[in-house]
């Protein structure tokens, strides 16, 4: 919505989307950039293009390198982050106890319970950079970390 | 790889993976902080190693036969023993532990009847529904902790029932409704979502609570429009409806419902609660679970249960079992015993000061295998292995389910188990 109040809001269909509403929800998720809009272009947007390029610029000016950080001191180790990542869902064994992580680690797996304290393992399989569309925002283990212990973020 | 489960708390977590290399622990995958503590326990430098006497105030070391030779001495020169604890050994030292009383005419009690015991009598009256574990993460649909912050207490319990992937429910999360009422807003409220009902309730307002779901239950539509104990009237509605529409609801109840109250009976209402929502439901019903903490204090009702036919508060008289109302509270603070035999617990710290005082004034016999405050201040002090860790056992989960214990490593050379401890002061009573 923030970036929708800045565009030219004409629906002239210059950007081969259909509205200006469909362009800013596109802008957000970085799949066109702001040039692509013609009509910003035009002198008379100027000063919206400039707050546009600032608004955007935290976000595309470097490169988005994907960043989960664990707490040790908050973190309790009680696994919700293990069983809630859908990753790790997807290819853990189940048992008597509901689905819990194989050891040596599965080459997909996110977490790791390791000495009362939650692991990173990778991130390389994270849904934040593997999947599309609206899995991409995903941040169940940051929501229901109960010691909200991991952030997620980007640097 | 095997899995083996863990004692640190009483969700006795079976899915534990433990590397070793025969003589310490390296690595411990799954288990929480509080599991992984009593696995660090096996080479802290609290643990204690060998037999120890007071002599002039101060704790001196000695060896094993001096050591059971005072025990014998002290239990028999002081009427009326007192034994309690037993809620960190396994069942089988609880066995050992009601012969010992019954040798020695003592009273014996557990932690659970300052916790889960009062339940299970209340219950004795009216009926409960329990359930499991394992049905609770095929099947549970609702979620109550009712003066329970399992977040803090038992880290993986919300895990395990809130967030695992069940047989029926494959969505895990997202099908559970989760209801906390709580008068702090504790840890676990952090794991709410959209539906889920906050009821941050006015501290001890939770017999009004249960009187006011009772008249819903029986007559419709009749919640006052200012709610009541600081509660909303719509979320009250919201409450009973999700109790009574429920599949399988489970309400987990702990500490701040199983708190010593003097007055009110609020465990017997709460009971009754649950057994008018489940008679007046269809679909499903509502089961209980007592949350206890030490891993084994479910397994002292059963080990009572089956032996004596009462859960706690055992008093043998000329070795034959007598029927008595007291608990360990009543007797100290009654001043009614001789001398006091704590196996695996701490009372000193989880007792209140006025009654720990009563009980530091008689002689104490600690049966432990770590430091803590009441081997600070016994007079003798004997060492056990770690159960769980170094000697096997079964342990009954919080769900009163039995669960078989398993062993790591070997302990060390001069050190009993509790079961074995327990026998050698018993075969030293009848000897002398």
């Amino acid at each position: 919505m923030e970036l929708y109040k800045f565009l030219p809001k004409t629906n002239c269909k210059k950007c081969g989307k259909p509205t200006c509403m469909a362009f800013a929800l596109d802008l957000l998720q970085g799949k066109v950039k702001i040039d692509d809009c013609p009509p910003l272009l035009e002198p008379k947007y100027k000063k919206q293009y400039d707050t546009l390029k600032e608004l955007l610029g935290a976000e595309e000016g470097q490169k988005k390198e994907l960043k989960i950080d664990v707490d040790d001191d908050l973190c309790d180790g009680c696994g919700i982050c293990v069983t809630v990542c859908p990753v790790n869902a997807r290819y853990c064994p189940p048992t008597l106890s509901g689905k819990a992580p194989d050891y040596p680690p599965e080459k997909h797996q996110l977490f790791q319970v390791k000495g009362g304290k939650c692991e990173l393992l990778n991130l390389e399989y994270c849904r934040r950079l593997e999947a599309q569309g609206r899995e991409r925002e995903c941040r169940v283990c940051e929501t229901y970390c109960p010691r909200k212990a991991i952030k997620i973020d980007y640097v | 790889m095997k899995r083996i489960p863990c004692t640190g708390c009483s969700l006795l977590c079976d899915d534990i993976i433990v590397r070793s290399d025969g003589l310490f622990i390296d690595e411990v995958i799954g288990a929480c902080l509080k599991g992984k503590e009593r696995f660090d326990q096996l080479s802290s430098s609290n643990r204690i190693l060998s037999p120890m006497i007071k002599k002039n105030g101060v704790l001196e070391k000695c060896s094993w036969e001096d050591a059971l030779e005072k025990t014998s001495e002290i239990i028999k020169s002081s009427s009326k023993p007192l034994l309690y604890g037993f809620s960190n050994v396994s069942c089988e030292a609880q066995l050992k532990g009601i012969e010992l009383a019954k040798v020695v005419d003592g009273f014996i009690d557990s932690n659970s009847s300052i916790c889960q015991g009062k339940v299970l009598n209340i219950a004795k009256n009216t009926g409960i529904t329990l359930t499991t574990i394992t049905e609770i993460i095929n099947k549970a649909d609702l979620i109550v902790l009712w003066g329970a912050n399992a977040a803090e207490s038992i880290p993986r319990l919300l895990n395990k029932i809130l967030f695992s992937r069940g047989k029926f429910r494959m969505t895990g999360r997202e099908i559970r409704t989760l209801i906390i009422i709580d008068p702090v807003k504790v840890a676990s409220f952090n794991v709410m979502g959209v539906r889920d009902i906050a009821l941050q309730i006015q501290p001890n307002k939770d017999l009004e609570l249960i009187r006011v779901l009772k008249e819903e239950c029986c007559v419709a539509d009749s919640i006052s429009s200012e709610g009541v104990a600081g509660l909303d009237r719509d979320d009250l509605k919201r409450l009973i409806l999700n109790l009574s529409e429920a599949e399988n609801g489970v309400i987990f109840i702990g500490q701040g419902v199983l708190r010593p109250q003097s007055e009110s009976n609020l465990v017997g209402e709460l009971l009754e609660l649950v057994q008018m929502i489940n008679t007046k439901q269809e679909k499903g019903r509502i089961s209980l679970i007592m949350m206890g903490g030490h891993f084994n204090m479910a397994g002292f009702d059963h080990v009572a249960l089956s032996t004596c036919g009462k859960n706690g508060g055992l008093q043998f008289d000329k070795h034959q079992l007598i029927d008595t109302d007291d608990n360990i509270v009543s007797k100290i603070d009654n001043e009614d015993f001789g001398c006091s035999i704590i196996v695996g617990t701490d009372p000193i710290s989880h007792l209140p000061l006025s009654l720990s005082q009563k009980l530091a004034t008689k002689p104490i016999i600690v049966v432990d295998n770590k430091k803590s405050a009441t081997t600070s201040i016994a007079d003798i002090v004997l060492p056990s292995a770690i159960t769980g860790i170094e000697v096997p056992g079964t342990a009954y989960r919080l769900d009163q389910v039995p669960i078989e214990l398993k062993t790591i490593l070997n302990p060390p050379s001069n050190i009993p188990s509790d079961e074995e401890l327990l026998t050698k002061i018993i075969d030293k009573i009848n000897k002398s």
